[in-house]
């Protein structure tokens, strides 16, 4: 990919375009992923690994999603498995962080998480789609309890700095207006016959039909202000009972401010493929899982063990890893096989002996930049004044978007907010500041769109995954070209050493490529292994 | 999740040129988040503290965890601008490319484009500053001639 041969066709940049910032980046990979990319998961069930060889081993490198999921079905499987793990917890990206945690970023800053009892920030992964099948599998074969996660809540908002004085718009008004004018422009086309070339007079009348259902427009196919209207965008005055029953209808709003506004590239994020219901969330936060997992496999993980060396040859492979709380301590592990979950610049930077077309895949994904903020308040005034339940606010702001908790409805006392969720620029900018900046800038940002933040707010946390000593960045971020030239490489087993992870999956940047990569690694593994035989 | 929202958009092709574009916005001034100055007055030591601090620390010290941050402070691989103009252009390991159309990537959003002007400005800097004080200064004509991957 020269600079001049990168020019794209704009057709394909402009559509990609319109549809990230329609839908969201993850929405982008579903995008993606109908332009050519697999993304369903191939999950299909748990993974049956049979005739285990007698006494065969396997160090596994990370305790995360992919490591503990494989380390669980090799260990079912008979295998002797062994689990290093940087941090002194399980879970890696599968995180949540509680009042009473602390947490050092890279540069070594600490912060003191200071949420009240039961609230909690998830500063990697927040939401477990429907289709994810082998993340919601080990949620049940570990005994974690989901709840619904809210992804489109139509009381939330959709704000620009730039449109409507920089007042944010319910998602409601927005979507059914912007639905009932396209209904409407549509409408008066049939009936001047402008699509007559493409729609039959048949389909026509069943068109006319269909688009007064889906606009909400009246019996002359006008979208007015009228109760139909108002059932869709809300009313001016609510129905009632009693005496003050009558509603009043709301006004739309006109065509050229929703088109002006552009806040109709808000509508669609919960149609894409990863966002659409039901989505799920574990109970009391997604490092439920990570946890689970981490009790399951007990004493196979060792905590606090930092790998310095990776070394295979014809009979095993021997791992060189120091103790985190004791610098400087050389120790040693060793096992028939190696699956390496270490994030692509750690493992970069780790002495192994692969052939060049693994290291050269290594060394070919950098990782992406991204930064949440979690903000306490001492009320939930998004609820008590707003009426907003969950789900998510978009906004143009480097914060991008706003999370209310999908749990604890009407639970009184204090809440937690996802105060941003942020990528690219502004991700690496926040990433350059102190976390007290980010919190600080992410109140500031919040205010245009609640005011009461100011007066509410208690206290906060901010994670920039570039600053995390455990994974320096958040996901591989793959090009076409990339995938062309390295995918299949970081995948393959080279002599007894495979990777998994996220990067190594086609549904980067979510647990379940994590979950199908493992799976897709150790079912490989187990064959070389039974070809080997039972001492390799 | 991503805003919805135009500017980001816009930004995920051409991030850093066009915050002046998005100049209308109720944020415009604030300087810790974008820089304000005109795209040619952007200054190298602006780039470092908005993206580069956020790895290489503010000051160029680095940082050592289950990996590390390369420090630029005193780092004499730095007597090579080219090298150094390079690796911001192609990227390192996990170091993100900031030469390359950020539309290559199948997350455009987690993409971040520097100008080649960008990149000499920030090169300069670092070579200049942290106490590193290496000679010869990269022009924008030159980081256009190297090399993007």
């Amino acid at each position: 990919m020269g600079k001049n041969s990168g020019v794209p066709s704009p057709s394909r940049r402009d559509l990609l375009r319109m549809i990230g910032v329609t839908a969201g980046s993850t929405a982008m990979y579903q995008a993606m992923s109908s332009l050519g990319f697999a993304a369903d998961s191939p999950y299909r069930g748990p993974i049956d690994l049979q005739g285990t060889p007698k006494g065969a081993s396997v160090l596994i490198l990370g305790a995360g999603i992919a490591g503990m999921s494989a380390a669980y079905e090799l260990r079912n499987a008979g295998y002797q498995v062994q689990v290093l793990e940087y941090n002194d917890r399980a879970g890696g990206r599968n995180w949540s962080l509680r009042g009473g945690d602390s947490y050092t970023e890279l540069g070594g800053l600490t912060q003191q998480c200071r949420f009240d009892k039961d609230l909690y920030i998830n500063p990697g992964p927040w939401r477990i789609p429907y289709h994810h099948r082998g993340m919601l599998s080990y949620c049940r074969r570990l005994g974690v309890p989901l709840e619904p996660f809210l992804q489109v809540n139509y009381n939330a908002y959709l704000h620009s700095s730039r449109a409507f004085g920089g007042k944010p718009q319910r998602y409601r008004e927005i979507k059914a207006d912007y639905q009932g004018h396209v209904a409407e422009l549509l409408s008066k086309a049939t009936r001047q016959n402008a699509l007559d070339a493409s729609v039959s007079k048949e389909d026509q009348e069943r068109l006319l039909e269909s688009l007064r259902n889906w606009g909400a427009l009246d019996k002359t196919n006008a979208y007015i202000s009228s109760n139909t209207s108002s059932e869709r965008r809300g009313y001016q005055k609510d129905p009632g009972g009693g005496l003050t029953a009558r509603p009043i209808p709301s006004e739309p709003i006109g065509l050229t401010d929703i088109l002006e506004s552009r806040l109709w590239q808000g509508i669609s994020a919960g149609d894409m493929f990863d966002m659409q219901t039901a989505l799920f969330q574990p109970v009391g936060g997604m490092g439920r899982v990570g946890e689970a997992f981490g009790r399951e496999l007990g004493p196979l993980i060792r905590y606090n063990s930092k790998v310095t060396d990776i070394h295979q040859d014809n009979q095993s492979v021997s791992v060189a890893y120091e103790d985190t709380r004791k610098p400087g301590t050389k120790l040693q592990a060793r096992a028939d096989w190696c699956l390496c979950t270490i994030p692509l610049p750690i493992l970069a930077q780790i002495p192994m002996n692969v052939g060049p077309a693994l290291a050269a895949a290594i060394a070919a994904v950098p990782y992406a930049s991204a930064v949440k903020v979690g903000l306490q308040f001492k009320r939930r005034f998004w609820e008590e004044d707003e009426h907003i339940f969950g789900g998510i606010t978009y906004t143009d702001l480097p914060i991008a978007n706003i999370g209310y908790p999908n749990t604890g409805f009407h639970s009184g006392g204090k809440g937690v907010l996802l105060g941003g969720y942020i990528w690219g620029t502004n991700a690496m900018e926040f990433t350059a500041m102190t976390p007290d900046e980010r919190v600080r800038k992410a109140l500031d940002y919040g205010s245009q769109i609640h005011p009461q933040y100011p007066q509410e707010f208690d206290n906060g946390v901010a994670v920039a995954w570039h600053r995390s000593p455990f994974t320096m960045g958040c996901f591989g971020m793959w090009t076409s070209d990339t995938r062309a030239k390295h995918y299949d490489d970081l995948c393959e087993i080279d002599g007894r050493i495979v990777l998994a992870g996220e990067h190594a999956s086609y549904i980067g940047g979510w647990q379940e490529g994590a979950v199908t990569s493992a799976l897709d690694a150790i079912g490989r593994l187990h064959q070389r292994a039974i070809a080997a035989g039972a001492t390799a | 999740m991503r805003p919805p929202l135009p500017r980001a958009g816009m930004r995920c092709v051409l991030p850093l040129l066009l915050i002046v574009g998005a100049a209308a916005g109720a944020w415009a001034d604030d300087s810790a988040v974008t820089p304000t100055a005109d795209i040619g007055n952007v200054s190298g030591a602006e780039i470092y503290g908005h993206i580069c601090q956020g790895c290489h620390m503010p000051q160029a010290q680095g940082a050592v965890g289950a990996g590390h941050y390369p420090k630029l402070a005193g780092d004499p691989a730095l007597v090579s601008w080219q090298y150094v103009a390079l690796t911001v252009l192609n990227g390192k390991n996990g170091m993100p490319a900031f030469g390359l159309p950020t539309d290559q990537f199948e997350f455009v959003f987690g993409a971040v484009r520097l100008s080649d002007a960008q990149v000499a400005e920030v090169v300069n800097y670092v070579r200049s500053h942290f106490g590193n004080n290496w000679k010869g200064v990269a022009t924008a004509s030159q980081v256009a001639a190297l090399p993007h991957h």
